[in-house]
């Protein structure tokens, strides 16, 4: 799952239709002074300016602002950007349009097993979240498309009548189109709001797209914003910009406050030895994951990034019985990189613990024990000893 | 007895090397198991026609590539399983062709990152014709002693170490593929291993779910006991739970689930699986999926490590009920072992192998090529330039500043003499017919021999012979003209005494400037003295004062040549360039310049 920030998320369902308030996103005061003189709505409308990045609760934090004039608006450009909140400086703020209504809705698409959910309720905002059995839902088979039937009885039991039912069933069908063509994984607008004209508008989108898509989007020229109310760290970017080059993968998401740093290999152990870190009662200081043989070179940044980690105790080298990854070529990656960072000093009061299987995994275990010669605080372990082991012996060791 | 991969498993691989790694792994499973090959053919379209070489044991066996699934069933019509190994780009379609194939009832997707509406069509579609379509992101499937499909279940050793060779009682299901074979090994040392171990990969939304295959392992006698290994997102484990509550079942269920870790990480944190994502309220998260398998009747260990003992005393119960009876292990004679390369016996010690050349001047098994024992690297980093290297790989040792700068000079000049010489002219020749630089450039140094170049070999050898042999001019050119005829490096066709070459002159001036003993060419000036007094144009020319030069540096004699080749080669390459350049066309020789001194045209006589 891909986020996409509100602007592109806005001018995907433009592209299929559905009516959207004006906006736009500038990233300096410069910008929106050009383009202020270039869009009569600017001038004309009252206007609503959010900050532009994945940020939970922005209007709690004073960045989202209502109700402006174009002056108001330039203030509150010039005060958003460049403005820290937790890890993230604001570098982008989008500015809109206020629509004038009174009525609020809520439609969603949403990616299930067997195809897609559209639902439908005709209460929007805090409302829908506050009733949630109001909400009224269809399923739609994979590879299939609703039948105008179907979104017309759809929205008649969400409490939907007359013109507003017509335009709403309308408006989930635009919707679908987008999600179905765009390989959403979940489209929400909330709220859906009829402006004077008596148009059904988004107001608010959140957008997932499905990132493995990619390839066959070319339009997609913006950012995946990360999911967890935060930017991506600088170290975290470097890894995804590895894996985006090699076959196989590498995976690192830094979590702050951590003593418990984690290389373990596959996509599936790594989640069994975070959770056997966190069941003895360890503090992660990251999630990270190399599989599929990538190369030494991206298994060797990765855990450069991973010594870098601040104020770790111990590094857990764990994995499985590999099927294909060498484990002899990943582990001289890992060892190159704990060669240097043993030199600049980031292994001081370091313990190392590994446990391992493979395609040559007795040279690359052989290898990592000789470490111990080097002068490393490193306890190395076979496939018979079992998989979470070391974590147990690492925590015991506190 | 084992499920969907089996005795009669009989595959296509689509896709390139990746499929054709593939096929190797799974040619030392069957070769481990004494059974031929279940690779019929490849589907690549970019291969079609060929074939792709597949190890068996100490064979090697030929598998021809297809264009088409279609082609391939054709031809070899005992197919009925399809591994799938094609970019995510183009995975939908190859796995659709495969679907859509008659013979072809199992299709197993390895591709990671394919899109999830592909991958649901996929499904949808498998569903409605009643076939299995397991993956994406599947490591493959293990059916011990019978079939593998894909890389699951690893290197050969790891394979003997799991007793692979044979049937146990445990079937294995996971999304994981290094955890599908850590599971087969925990089932073969607390257990008497699988039967058949499923990897169905880790996206939201795989093609077959745990109940595709509980399903079909509860009415495999063989197998006794089921352990799945679960992940958090998605509903996957809750259908499992689902199933196996529903009634009573011949097998037992070991499940684990991961993703405990969730409760105390950032919310919406990826991990390595596309389908362990968060789970809404709880719903989907590892201990709602716990809850659900135990309640289910599963046993459910709470961590991984629990697993072994778990799996363990539920192979103790079905021992003492007598639904399994032990299966005693082979001796170490009896385990299969693959076939060591030579490199391998050679490095355990075993076999003698008599090298075919020997080498004693450079060595290329490091990080970088040893010249004579120096890295490369090193030389250049020390200052040293092109006329050492020659040094070192032609006379294998390092020359002096000195004597370097006598070879700069002898390859500057003798780096090219115009376009008209025999060399140059031929790879100008060449070179306007469209030939490629390396055979044009071959071509004129064809020409050097010992009339055009090649005559520095020779004046060196007999410069020499005069000097070992303390001749005095007159017995020298005595003995060349008794023996030989004239003397190598001796003459010029345009050159003479008051048309000196100009390219002597300099070499030797600075040669004798160098302060060093230079008998030979002493000796070669004083010849030349004689010749020239006798004759105009019998001068010491290029190829004399270089052979005479590098005699005293002490070069081989055999290696002289050599310099005169490596200097033109500078000035062919450059001919060659200079009419590619020019867009030179095709050349004939006019007839005017051909004396025609054939005979006239005649009859024929009839045929004898």
């Amino acid at each position: 799952m891909a986020k996409v920030l509100e602007g592109p998320g806005m001018g995907l369902l433009r592209k299929w239709g559905l009516h959207t308030p004006n906006y736009l996103v500038v990233s300096s005061s410069e910008e929106f002074d050009r383009l202020a003189q270039a869009n009569d709505w600017l001038q004309q409308s009252k206007l609503v300016a959010k900050a532009h990045e994945a940020l939970g609760s922005r209007f709690k934090l004073g960045l989202v602002k209502v109700s402006l004039d174009l002056a108001g608006a330039k203030a509150a450009v010039r005060e958003m950007l460049g403005k820290k909140v937790e890890s993230i400086t604001i570098g982008q703020v989008i500015v809109s349009e206020m629509i004038d209504h009174t009525d609020e809705y809520y439609a969603s698409a949403k990616s299930t097993r067997d195809g897609v959910e559209i639902m439908v309720a005709n209460c929007g905002g805090i409302e829908v979240e506050e009733n949630w059995d109001k909400v009224k839902r269809i399923l739609v088979d994979i590879g299939e498309a609703p039948t105008d039937a179907a979104l017309s009885s759809l929205v008649k039991e969400a409490g939907f009548s007359g013109d507003t039912a017509t335009k709403m069933a309308e408006f989930l069908k635009k919707l679908f189109a987008c999600f179905d063509n765009e390989d959403a994984q979940y489209l929400e607008v909330n709220p859906v709001v009829k402006n004077a004209a008596g148009d059904l508008v988004a107001l608010d989108a959140v957008t997932l797209l499905d990132g493995d898509a990619k390839f066959r989007h070319k339009d997609w020229d913006f950012h995946f914003a990360a999911e967890f109310g935060r930017a991506y760290t600088k170290n975290e970017e470097d890894v995804m910009s590895v894996d985006s080059k090699v076959k196989g993968s590498v995976k690192l998401i830094e979590i702050p406050g951590g003593t418990i740093a984690m290389l373990p290999a596959g996509g599936g152990a790594s989640v069994y030895y975070s959770d056997a870190v966190v069941a003895r009662g360890g503090k992660l200081a990251n999630y990270a994951e190399y599989s599929g043989d990538p190369p030494d070179w991206a298994v060797e940044v990765l855990t450069e990034k991973v010594c870098s980690l601040p104020n770790i105790k111990h590094i857990i080298v764990g994995g499985a019985i590999a099927n294909f990854t060498d484990v002899k070529k990943t582990f001289g990656g890992i060892i190159n990189a704990f060669r240097n960072a043993k030199t600049e000093g980031k292994l001081d009061g370091v313990k190392i613990w590994v446990r391992r299987g493979g395609p040559n995994e007795k040279e690359g275990l052989a290898a990592m024990r000789a470490l111990k010669d080097e002068g490393f605080d490193i306890e190395v372990f076979d496939r018979r000893t079992p998989l979470t082991d070391i974590v147990d012996m690492a925590l015991a060791t506190n | 007895m084992s499920i969907l991969a089996t005795k009669d498993t009989h595959v296509v691989i689509q896709g390139g090397a990746a499929g054709v790694n593939a096929a190797r792994r799974m040619a030392e499973f069957r070769y481990m198991n004494k059974q031929p090959l279940n690779v019929s053919a490849f589907v690549y379209p970019p291969d079609a026609g060929k074939t792709n070489e597949v190890i068996c044991g100490t064979d090697t066996v030929a598998i021809p590539v297809y264009k088409t699934v279609a082609e391939a069933t054709a031809n070899h019509p005992e197919i009925n399983t399809s591994l799938v190994y094609i970019g995510a780009d183009r995975a939908y379609k190859g796995t659709m062709e495969a679907l859509d194939d008659s013979k072809i009832q199992t299709v197993s997707m390895i591709t990671e990152g394919v899109p999830e509406k592909d991958s649901k069509l996929l499904g949808k579609h498998a569903r409605k014709l009643g076939k299995i379509f397991n993956g994406p992101s599947s490591i493959g499937v293990i059916s011990a002693g019978e079939c593998r499909l894909g890389v699951i279940g690893g290197a050969f050793d790891n394979l003997v170490a799991c007793k692979l060779y044979r049937p146990g009682s445990f079937g294995v299901i996971t999304k994981s593929g290094g955890l599908s074979n850590e599971i087969i090994w925990i089932c073969s040392q607390f257990a008497d291993g699988i039967t058949t171990a499923i990897g169905i990969g880790g996206d939201a939304y795989p093609g077959t779910d745990y109940v595709s295959y509980l399903e079909m392992f509860e009415k495999d006698p063989q197998t006794k006991a089921v352990v799945i290994v679960g992940e958090m997102g998605g509903d996957l484990e809750e259908r499992a739970a689902e199933w196996f509550g529903a009634k009573k079942r011949r097998i037992k269920l070991l499940a684990v689930v991961s993703g405990f870790c969730q409760e105390s990480l950032p919310k919406g944190m990826k991990f390595g699986h596309a389908g362990a994502k968060e789970g809404l309220k709880g719903e989907g998260s590892a201990r709602a999926k716990s809850e659900a398998l135990k309640k289910s009747g599963a046993m459910v260990p709470d961590t991984f490590g629990a697993l072994g003992p778990a799996i363990k005393a539920t192979y103790e119960e079905l021992v003492k009920s007598g639904e399994v009876k032990p299966i005693p292990d082979l001796s170490p004679a009896e385990v299969p072992a693959l076939p060591k390369t030579v490199e391998q016996s050679m490095k355990a010690g075993e076999v003698l192998v008599a090298p075919l050349i020997k080498s004693t001047i450079s060595d290329d098994r490091g990080d970088e090529p040893l010249y004579d024992g120096y890295p490369a690297s090193e030389l250049i980093n020390n200052g040293y330039d092109i006329p050492h290297i020659i040094g070192l790989l032609w006379d294998k040792r390092l020359i002096s500043k000195h004597e370097a700068e006598v070879i700069k000079r002898i390859l500057i000049l003798s780096a090219d003499h115009g376009p008209c010489v025999s060399g140059a002219l031929t790879t100008i020749i060449a070179a306007c017919a469209g030939i490629g630089l390396s055979q044009a450039v071959a071509a004129g140094l064809i020409m050097i021999g010992p009339r055009f170049g090649g005559a520095v070999t020779d004046a060196g050898n007999y410069f020499k012979y005069a000097i070992d042999n303390k001749m005095s001019v007159d017995e020298f050119l005595g003995y060349m003209k008794k023996n030989v005829g004239p003397v190598p490096g001796i003459g010029h066709r345009v050159k003479s005494l008051r048309n000196p070459d100009k390219r002597v002159q300099e070499l030797v001036k600075y040669v004798k400037s160098l302060g060093i003993p230079t008998p030979h060419l002493d000796f070669a000036l004083e010849v030349e003295k004689v010749t020239a007094a006798k004759k105009d144009n019998l001068i010491l020319n290029v190829d004399g004062t270089m052979a005479a030069v590098l005699v005293d540096l002490g070069f081989p004699v055999d290696s002289l040549n050599g310099f005169f080749i490596l200097a033109r080669t500078i000035g062919l390459i450059g001919h060659w360039a200079d009419q590619k350049r020019q867009g030179s066309r095709l050349i004939r020789l006019f007839n005017y310049l051909v004396n025609y001194a054939a005979p006239k045209r005649r009859e024929v006589p009839p045929l004898k």
